[in-house]
């Protein structure tokens, strides 16, 4: 069976490359979806901690979690397709309007 | 004393009423031009009236005040902090007080004429000025005292920025900064010191007499005094951190620089006689010898760089760094007679400057120039602009008789038991400026004429602002003794405290 | 368990209980209203939405008023509306009443009138709400995000407008990527206590005295303070803000610089000092550095900017870093100092973005600060006011910002922080420096444009009006409002 240190160390591996990701990425989308890879490396850390403790709590926060996600997923794409629309590109390299 | 004044706010209204004649101008800000300068004045002179008002109250000390003080106020104003709108008023303020309301008055005079354009602005940030400055030399509370330290900054900045000649805004901004960046310090330690106190006491106050004897560890009371002198010494400004001012005063519109040499340079002084050394009197004592030198220092190196001077606005900002040099080495004495040189040189040194900047601000605004070299032969063509320059000079170098002769005398005198090198030193500065002032004067008013310039002898309003500059200066030279009674209680009461 | 954190007097704790949340109460259901009425009236009406929000801010701060004194905790521990969280309430509703006085006239002109901004800004206002009476986690996790997913829009709200859309695009990106790092930080402290309730973990810690050496509980300390420094634009975690301030529409940049400020500020304090008072020396040691980096960087970088919106951007980060002071000393004054600053940090912010408002205009944002050669006479009144609010930014007497950094420098004296409150002085002397050019243009150079297209609506003057009372009375006579801030303090 797999211990509590094993979903942690997976977590933090899967939390590393999501924040590896939003820096070295260029492509907006990709970088939304390692946040995304991010909140859900948290997500399961903590449903690792809620079952290991047994303690409703962490399962309780992943559902917020999930849905603020949802929630943010929603108005970043849409900001992203009015960016495409002015801009005809969503690479962060052309979010140089001003000094980044 | 005829009438009765206790209970009588003068000292609020001292405070108040420059200020509150400067707001009458805003509503006339786009009508009415022809009431601008006469309400200004009018409120200069009420000013004037009601600090001659407090000299009669000197005969009987305030009930409830501290030792020393004839008019006293004190209401809780910011109960959080402990912090009290506390004003008095003792010999020292006293001078001080109607040497800043003379001085107003001169500086509206002296900017009739050249000051044109937003005129309003002018006269209301004078006032706002005014209203600063008296604040300074009344405040009690450590906390009022600094705001209005600060208060004195504001309208400085924009009188220097707005009306200023040549690289003004850099010397406004310079002047702001300077100043600023010491006086937050100074605020820090006046947060510690507050702090120190509670913490011994149970009791949270800013006021200046319950702080006063709170035991501070003489390692932090030295950094605490360091910040205050600080604080002092650039608005003194002692030698090194006097770079600001040739720049202030050369770049500042006439009424600026009288203001500026005239009285803000006094509040420094004025702070360390008031707070700095009653506050902490052991650091003082032992940081007094490094005042000494700076004071030395800055009175033979401001004399050394005024000869070298060619603009002559820079060449009595420079004189005006050695005479307040003369004032810390009395401060720094701090024994009764050059304590009582130094103040008294601190209202000498007010007049006499304000006077040359006056007389500088009229040859400027008839020529257009302030250059030694453009002048020359003025004397024959303005004999009595010319014979009142000459006595300013005389006055400002030290001439027995006038009143600056005086106060260096005191000085010398007070502090030669203190420190013989001092007085050796400080005595050679008596002798230099008589150098640079000769050179002035030979150059300007007897030296042929090498341009044709055009000017115009001294008006009536004129020639009655002169005279009665020159008029106090004589009297104060003739005769101190009225000034000298005023300073002996405070003085005796200051000194004290300090063995 | 959770008993034992909350005196007797602090009514009904487990369970629905409406009282505690009141204010966000009503302010969601007028918020939900106005997103409905928006969708029946056409464009010229939309300014009513503005007025109709405006009576909802002020019946929600009755609401407010109403509850000091009178702490109320709810929904089984999960918030508690004490003095604390009303005074930030207080707080969040002047910011966003101000902001919308200054909204109406920026929308017109630039042609983007589209009525959802109300509803909006109220509804980062109850997240803001949210999250200063937050006691959980994850009340504090949503209330943050209603926050953000709100301020995003906001930030892109001009959607013509490229610079808009850059602004909202890069604030999303990173106001995500901070929440990871947030949640992240969450889920290890919870791991570490095996709860999510502020008292409950402040409560475990003190009982398992072994738990502090736990490396995850230090690694959530550390990376919820990374998430919290992204939200209040604390060096080196600022990098988003002078872009995201330069590019979002100037009313919205004016409301971001404050109230979301202020609520991260709230949270950050509630979850600190009451959830983990154990680590105090760890993490006031952290501040200090964050506090130092911040005044310092923002100070430095403001110096040399020319576009004022940027200029206000890094003075804003350095007004963070004070604010850091007065947490770092993490003491009575220095907290109340916290809430003091800001609130009138508010007035003065929003007034002097109020200004940059009305010197815009459409297409020409006139952000430079040349474009403000000869404002202060031609336009003096204006020009005063612009004075009052940079003097107040620059801490100088007798205006409220003064008061403030004099109330979070003698904090972090008294807790024995000298050093911090110097360089605190020494940087605002710095900072009056970029203060005092803009006042150096206004006054002091001759003027290259006419200003006649300045028109004052109503609604501006009031705001200005409000700002300007806002500014000075607290600064001549701070009585009242210390009293209030030290009520309101979390000791």
């Amino acid at each position: 069976m797999l211990s509590l240190h094993s979903y942690l160390i997976l977590s933090a591996i899967l939390f590393s490359i999501g924040a590896i990701g939003v820096l070295i990425r260029r492509n907006a989308i990709v970088i939304f979806m390692c946040v995304e890879l991010m909140l859900n490396s948290v997500n399961l850390t903590f449903i690792a901690f809620s079952k290991y403790l047994g303690n409703m709590d962490g399962q309780i926060f992943v559902f917020f979690v999930m849905t603020v996600a949802a929630a943010e997923a929603a108005v970043g794409l849409a900001l992203m397709i009015a960016f495409y629309k002015n801009r005809e590109s969503i690479d962060v390299e052309d979010l140089n309007l001003m000094k980044w | 004393m005829g009438y009765d004044m206790t209970g009588f706010p003068f000292l609020t209204i001292l405070i108040f009423l420059p200020l509150a004649t400067g707001l009458c101008l805003l509503p006339v800000w786009n009508c009415r031009p022809d009431l601008w300068r006469p309400v200004a004045l009018a409120g200069a002179i009420a000013e004037l009236g009601v600090a001659c008002l407090c000299w009669p109250a000197a005969a009987a000390p305030a009930k409830g005040a501290p030792a020393g003080f004839f008019l006293f106020e004190d209401y809780p104003w910011i109960a959080e902090f402990g912090i009290r709108y506390t004003l008095g008023m003792d010999g020292l303020s006293l001078l001080l007080v109607i040497l800043t309301a003379f001085v107003t008055l001169i500086a509206m005079l002296a900017s009739w004429r050249p000051v044109i354009d937003r005129v309003p602005l002018h006269y209301l940030l004078i006032l706002a000025m005014e209203s600063g400055i008296m604040g300074v030399f009344l405040s009690l509370d450590l906390f009022l005292f600094y705001l209005f330290w600060e208060l004195m900054l504001i309208p400085m900045f924009f009188l220097i920025g707005i009306w200023g000649h040549g690289r003004r805004i850099y010397s406004a901004i310079k002047f702001f900064l300077f100043t600023l960046a010491g006086s937050l310090l100074m605020l820090l330690a006046i947060i510690t010191l507050y702090l120190i106190h509670g913490s011994q006491t149970g009791v949270y106050t800013f006021s200046l007499y319950g702080l006063i004897g709170t035991v501070v560890p003489h390692s932090t009371a030295l950094w605490l005094y360091g910040a205050f002198l600080l604080a002092f010494a650039i608005k003194f400004p002692l030698f090194p951190l006097h770079t600001w001012l040739p720049d202030a005063h050369t770049d500042a519109p006439t009424a600026g620089s009288v203001i500026l040499a005239g009285l803000l340079l006094k509040t420094g002084a004025y702070g360390l006689v008031r707070f700095g050394y009653p506050l902490f009197p052991a650091a003082a004592a032992t940081l007094s010898p490094l005042l000494m030198v700076m004071a030395v220092t800055g009175i033979l190196y401001a004399s050394w760089i005024a000869f070298a001077q060619s603009d002559m606005k820079r060449l009595v900002a420079y004189s005006s760094v050695g005479h307040m040099g003369f004032v810390a080495l009395g401060i720094a004495a701090w024994t009764p007679v050059a304590l009582s040189g130094a103040i008294l040189q601190m209202v000498n040194h007010g007049i006499t400057t304000s006077a040359m900047f006056a007389m500088i601000g009229m040859l400027d605004e008839r020529t257009g120039t302030r250059e030694i070299d453009a002048y020359g032969n003025v004397w024959g063509k303005a004999p009595r602009l010319s014979f009142f320059f000459l006595f300013f000079a005389m006055a400002s170098a030290g001439l027995p008789g006038l009143n600056n002769f005086v106060g260096e005398f005191l000085i010398l005198t007070g502090s030669f038991k203190v420190s013989h090198l001092a007085v050796a030193l400080a005595g050679i500065g008596v002798i230099l400026p008589l150098v640079y002032t000769v050179r002035l004067i030979q150059e300007l008013l007897f030296q042929e004429e090498r341009r044709p310039l055009i000017i115009p002898d001294l008006t009536v309003t004129e020639c009655g602002m002169v005279v009665v500059m020159a008029c106090l200066d004589l009297y104060i030279g003739l005769h101190p003794g009225p000034l000298l009674d005023m300073l002996h209680s405070p003085v005796a009461i200051l000194t004290g405290g300090a063995g | 368990m959770d008993m034992l954190q909350f005196p007797a007097n602090i009514a009904a704790a487990a369970g629905v209980n409406f009282a505690a949340i009141m204010p966000e109460v009503i302010l969601s259901v007028i918020a939900m209203a106005l997103l409905l009425v928006n969708v029946f009236i056409n464009s010229e009406q939309k300014a009513y939405l503005g007025y109709l929000s405006l009576i909802g801010i002020v019946v929600t701060f009755f609401s407010v008023v109403s509850g000091w004194g009178a702490p109320q905790s709810g929904f089984n521990n999960s918030v508690l509306q004490d003095n604390f969280s009303l005074f930030f309430k207080g707080t969040f509703l002047v910011s966003a009443f101000l902001t919308i006085l200054i909204t109406d006239q920026y929308l017109k002109r630039e042609e983007c009138n589209w009525g959802e901004i109300y509803p909006l800004i109220l509804f980062a206002t109850v997240g803001m709400m949210l999250m200063a009476s937050g006691t959980d986690l994850m009340t504090i996790f949503l209330g943050l995000e209603v926050l953000s997913v709100s301020l995003y829009v906001l930030a892109g709200f001009n959607r013509a407008n490229l610079k808009s859309n850059e602004a909202g695009l890069k604030y999303f990106l990173l106001g995500a990527f901070s929440t990871g790092f947030l949640l992240y930080g969450m889920a290890l402290i919870y791991g570490s206590t095996g709860t999510t309730r502020v008292a409950a973990i402040a409560s475990y810690i003190s009982q398992n005295g072994m738990v502090l050496s736990n490396p995850m509980l230090v690694a959530g300390m550390l990376l919820m303070a990374v998430g919290f420094s992204f939200k209040i634009a604390a060096a080196p975690f600022h990098m988003w803000t002078p872009d995201v301030y330069e590019g979002a529409p100037t009313p919205m940049t004016a409301f971001m610089s404050v109230g979301p400020k202020a609520a991260g500020f709230a949270a950050f304090l509630r979850v600190f000092i009451v959830a983990l008072p154990a680590m105090k020396a760890d993490w006031s040691e952290l501040l200090w550095v964050l506090a130092v980096l911040t005044m310092t960087v923002g100070n430095i970088t403001a110096l040399k900017q020319t576009n004022i919106k940027r200029m206000l951007a890094y003075s804003s980060i350095a007004h963070a870093g004070y604010v850091l002071v007065g947490f770092t000393a993490g003491n009575a004054v220095g907290t109340a100092g916290v809430l003091f600053y800001m609130l009138s940090y508010a007035f003065m912010n929003i007034g002097a973005f109020a200004i940059i408002v009305l010197v815009g205009r459409k297409g020409e944002e006139n952000n430079n600060v040349s474009d403000y050669a000869g404002f202060g006479f031609k336009h003096p009144v204006l020009g005063m006011c612009m004075s009052i609010f940079l003097f107040s930014l620059a801490g100088i007497p007798p205006a409220a910002g003064f008061i403030g950094k004099f109330y979070l420098f003698s904090g972090a004296i008294q807790a024995g922080y000298v050093w911090l409150a110097i360089i605190g002085v020494l940087n605002s002397a710095a900072s009056v420096y970029y203060y005092l050019r803009v006042m150096v243009f206004m006054y002091m150079k001759d003027p290259t444009e006419e200003f006649d297209w300045l028109a004052v609506s109503p609604s501006l003057a009031l705001c200005l009006l409000l700002s300007v009372a806002g500014v000075l009375i607290p600064g001549i006579v701070p009585g009242t409002l210390l009293d209030l801030a030290q009520k309101a303090i979390l000791m």
